[in-house]
């Protein structure tokens, strides 16, 4: 348990730096093509890590038997992608992370319920404070960053 | 009208990390890799050729920022695993305390050459709250 928690939360500390350096691909390269090295580089480099993990032997019989609807994920994490590029100037910063969390949590408790059979009252309740205190800690900082953008 | 569609946004980040989840059951977690970047990197050309019509350009960047990718398979892997067995919310939960903490530290160190902004003491209590809302999770 402990090591799953730990994979979460690293997963969380990755995010932020990988978000630091897209940023930095994007003022390199331009938007698209910035974020259009995250997803060479990553096929690129899934390849090789598949086939060298796999010893060269790719069940492939595998991928035709998944349901066709599991390879969606990468058609979401586009339209994610194109919907934040439109969005991100036009709202302020503590609203757009604000609504982004209640739309991953609001989906995600939609998909444990129905698919993943996970869900207790306890567990939503645990789920509304984490949200409160991620809120309530995002208005603390953006009036922070309000203040020094001011004071500047 | 842009925050509806901000919320969908969130909303399309937890449906791909659920299906990736349930992939990688399929394909393992390379294969599943492979499947969402291939699939999004060839939209996204798509997308460029068709709807911007910008050339193709990803060389002449500093060999670091290459990194991204590394990133990008890691982060998949990585919530995808968790998913697997703490549920899309409880992961989503854990991983953006991950982003507060660590976000907190770079900025109050200053590292990456982002200006320092030091921690806050006022900001503890919500961290508190997290923190309690996390444990009542776990107990659950």
């Amino acid at each position: 348990m402990a090591f799953v928690l730990t994979v979460a939360f690293v997963n969380g500390c990755a995010t932020v730096i990988s978000k630091m350096i897209n940023y930095r691909c994007t003022k390199v390269l331009g938007t698209n093509n910035g974020s259009l090295v995250n997803y060479v580089v990553a096929s690129v480099l899934s390849l090789i890590l598949l086939l060298v993990s796999s010893h060269f032997k790719v069940d492939l019989y595998a991928y035709a038997q998944a349901p066709w609807w599991l390879y969606l994920g990468g058609v979401f994490g586009i339209i994610a992608f194109l919907i934040s590029m439109v969005t991100l100037t036009r709202l302020k910063v503590m609203e757009s992370t604000i609504l982004l969390l209640v739309g991953q949590l609001t989906a995600g408790i939609l998909f444990d319920t129905f698919f993943f059979h996970n869900i207790s009252p306890k567990k939503l309740l645990g789920i509304a404070l984490v949200a409160v205190g991620i809120i309530w800690d995002n208005r603390i900082s953006s009036a922070e960053r309000e203040k020094s953008k001011s004071g500047a | 009208m842009y925050a509806f569609f901000t919320l969908i946004a969130g909303a399309c980040q937890s449906a791909m990390a659920s299906l990736n989840g349930m992939l990688t059951d399929h394909v393992g977690m390379f294969g599943m890799s492979l499947m969402v970047h291939a699939i999004g990197g060839a939209l996204l050309i798509l997308y460029m050729k068709t709807v911007t019509r910008e050339k193709l350009k990803i060389t002449g960047m500093p060999w670091y920022l290459y990194s991204a990718g590394f990133f990008g398979i890691f982060l998949v892997v990585s919530s995808s695993y968790s998913i697997g067995i703490l549920g899309v919310s409880v992961t989503t939960c854990i991983s953006i305390t991950g982003q507060l903490v660590i976000s907190a530290v770079i900025d109050h160190f200053g590292w990456f050459g982002v200006p320092k902004v030091p921690f806050q003491p006022k900001r503890l209590p919500c961290f508190a709250l997290i923190l309690a809302g996390l444990i009542i999770i776990n107990l659950s």
